[in-house]
């Protein structure tokens, strides 16, 4: 550090010492992925191969009394149930951090001023808090869950007990919305954090969109692609992301019921009666509507994470705003 | 270069416009303040002191009128302002030279990394202590090197030397006068302690209620003032008066003549201090000083 070798004019480096003040959470983030991707390697390969031995030694057995792995079957199982909530966890951990660190203890302590008299504008000083933690939190979220997909395809057919595609826990540790919903956490806390209620005030805020985000987008994810529609005469059975199911009456027409499916209690036989049903009809979606479903979820979220981007800068420009300035 | 640092026309801040305590931190503020000077902001607590200064280092944006920083619209000259906060926040998790050299990244071309050691290096600073186990006064300390490494033309200093001991403040302010009389840096600083800058500052913004009460050059503001002692009954018009008090059969005022004075009246010049004083006493009092639009002007 000398007078002597000025640095030469250009950009402030930023994300120099963004990646020098948030070092521990860095180091932190580095560790939890390093860990949970160790563990899915581990569970893909030696636990899947073990509970796929043991499923073997079990479906060969005929006799009433069986000898085979129970342990293994039971270690897949429990540690792929704690894999996909650590991987579920990963949009929260980086929504807390980004309310409660990544802006609001900067405006709550004063440092945001400090770092908005350099020589940089409030809106670089955002955009470079935002720019280098979402590449950080794309990938290694993009890691874990496509670790944890090839963790739970290598279970597929194999292991009995194996989590369905759409069991929503795997649903959504396998794809990209949970990589989508991460950025939408980092976002709303940034966000969040520019509002001057203080860094705990920003992480609960924080904390509380990532949840209600994701407690829409499984509401609304039946409703993302074209559903299929299966009709039978037998109550409605089988696979697939449900989206509705009822009665399909003689004119032929669909009249939603999730109640009743074959029970014969007095009301259900009533309703039968009244519309005159011949069959059962399911609506749902097919193995085949995975990605579809997941891709048009994910892009939805990043649009909403896009629109949260840009009204946070609209509120800095605001308030530390350039009324004369170029822009609007 | 332009002579004006600071100028503000019509100026008003008002915060939490949505929340009942809404109210304006400041309103109809015009002033203007020569490049070059040493200005005092001054005023009682929540007068709108730091308002001001965070407008002027573009931390916040008015509510209306305007505030012209180094010619352009207060926020573009970023580069050019270096700004200390009231409560000098600094990265507690970095160390003194960290800091420092963090200075120096976020202001590439501008920053005299020299300059701004020695002035921590003043304190007998460890570089390598970090910030969170300093006292106040050595965060004071950092935060000024921090401010003057960038070299500013304006320096915008919210109540700098309020946890800073005699000697440090003496040191410190040596460094600001050298600074400004060297760079001809124009350096504003707040306070509610008038003599902690009656000996530094050639120039004076008093502000109360969030209104600017008297601004101008120290010296032509002392000179057109008068401290006068006369009879009780005297007729103080056709002058300006600021103050005035009767004790017994004596009367004694603040007044801004506006023609030569009476033989039979004991005159005095006021102090800085006691023209603050008036002024802040007596709310009502006609703010004085028009917008100087020039150094000559506002020393005329």
């Amino acid at each position: 550090m000398t007078a002597l070798t000025p640095p030469a004019p250009g950009a402030p480096h930023l994300t120099r010492w963004l990646i020098r003040l948030h070092r521990p959470a860095l180091l932190f983030w580095t560790a939890v992925v390093v860990t949970v991707s160790g563990v899915l390697l581990w569970l893909g390969g030696p636990l899947a191969d073990a509970s796929a031995a043991a499923w073997r030694a079990y479906d060969a057995c005929q006799a009433s009394a069986c000898r085979y792995d129970q342990a293994a079957i039971l270690r897949y199982k429990d540690v792929y149930t704690y894999t996909t909530y650590a991987v579920l966890a990963a949009p929260f951990l980086v929504a807390a951090w980004a309310g409660a660190a990544l802006t609001g203890r900067e405006v709550e302590t004063g440092t945001a001023r400090l770092a908005w008299t350099q020589s940089t504008s409030p809106l670089r000083w955002f955009a470079s808090r935002l720019a280098l933690p979402a590449a950080v939190v794309t990938a290694g979220t993009g890691l874990l869950v496509l670790l944890h997909h090839l963790a739970w395809s290598a279970g597929r057919g194999r292991i009995d007990t194996l989590e369905s595609w759409y069991d929503p826990p795997t649903f959504y540790a396998n794809g990209p919305v949970v990589v989508a919903l991460a950025l939408a956490g980092l976002v709303a806390g940034a966000l969040a954090g520019l509002l001057r209620r203080g860094s705990l005030p920003a992480l609960a805020a924080a904390l509380g969109f990532t949840g209600l985000l994701w407690y829409g987008v499984q509401q609304a994810m039946p409703h993302l692609w074209t559903k299929a529609t299966a009709v039978t005469g037998l109550p409605p059975t089988g696979g697939g992301l449900g989206v509705d199911e009822g009665i399909v009456t003689a004119t032929g027409a669909h009249v939603s019921n999730l109640t009743c499916g074959n029970s014969e209690t007095d009301d259900c036989l009533a309703l039968y009666d009244k519309f005159d049903a011949v069959g059962w009809y399911r609506d749902y979606h097919p193995a085949s509507h995975y990605w579809p479903l997941q891709l048009t979820a994910t892009a939805l979220v990043l649009a909403l994470t896009a629109l949260l981007t840009l009204l946070a800068f609209r509120l800095l420009h605001r308030e530390t705003g350039l009324r004369t300035g170029r822009s609007t | 270069m332009t002579d004006t640092a600071l100028e503000a026309a019509a100026l008003g801040k008002r915060f939490g416009r949505l929340r009942r305590s809404a109210g304006w931190a400041l309103r109809d503020c015009s002033f203007a303040l020569p490049a070059g000077r040493v200005c005092a902001v001054v005023g009682p607590n929540g007068a709108g002191k730091s308002t001001l200064l965070a407008l002027a280092a573009g931390l916040t944006a008015p509510t209306e009128g305007s505030l012209t920083v180094l010619g352009g619209p207060a926020g573009q000259a970023r580069a050019r302002v270096g700004f200390v906060a009231q409560d000098k926040p600094l990265y507690p998790q970095l160390t003194v030279a960290e800091t420092l050299r963090m200075g120096g990244d976020l202001n590439p071309g501008r920053w005299d990394a020299r300059a701004a050691e020695r002035i921590a290096a003043g304190g007998d600073l460890d570089p390598k202590a970090r910030i969170r186990a300093l006292s106040g006064g050595q965060r004071t300390r950092v935060a000024l090197a921090l401010a003057l490494g960038k070299r500013p033309e304006l320096l915008l200093l919210d109540e700098p030397m309020a946890d800073l001991d005699p000697l440090a403040r003496h040191e410190l302010m040596g460094v600001l006068m050298s600074q400004a009389a060297q760079h001809g840096t124009t350096i504003v600083m707040s306070s509610h302690v008038v003599a902690e800058l009656e000996d530094s500052c050639d120039h004076l913004l008093l502000i109360g209620g969030g209104r600017v009460r008297l601004a101008g050059d120290i010296d032509a503001l002392l000179e057109t003032h008068a401290r006068v002692s006369a009879a009780a009954d005297t007729d103080l018009a056709p002058h300006t008066v600021v103050e005035s008090r009767t004790t017994g059969r004596q009367l004694s005022a603040l007044i801004r003549p506006a023609a030569p004075l009476p033989a039979d009246w004991r005159t005095g010049t006021p102090s800085l201090e006691e023209l603050v004083l008036s002024y802040l006493r007596n709310p009502e009092a006609k703010a004085a000083g028009a917008p100087a639009k020039s150094p000559e002007e506002s020393v005329a």
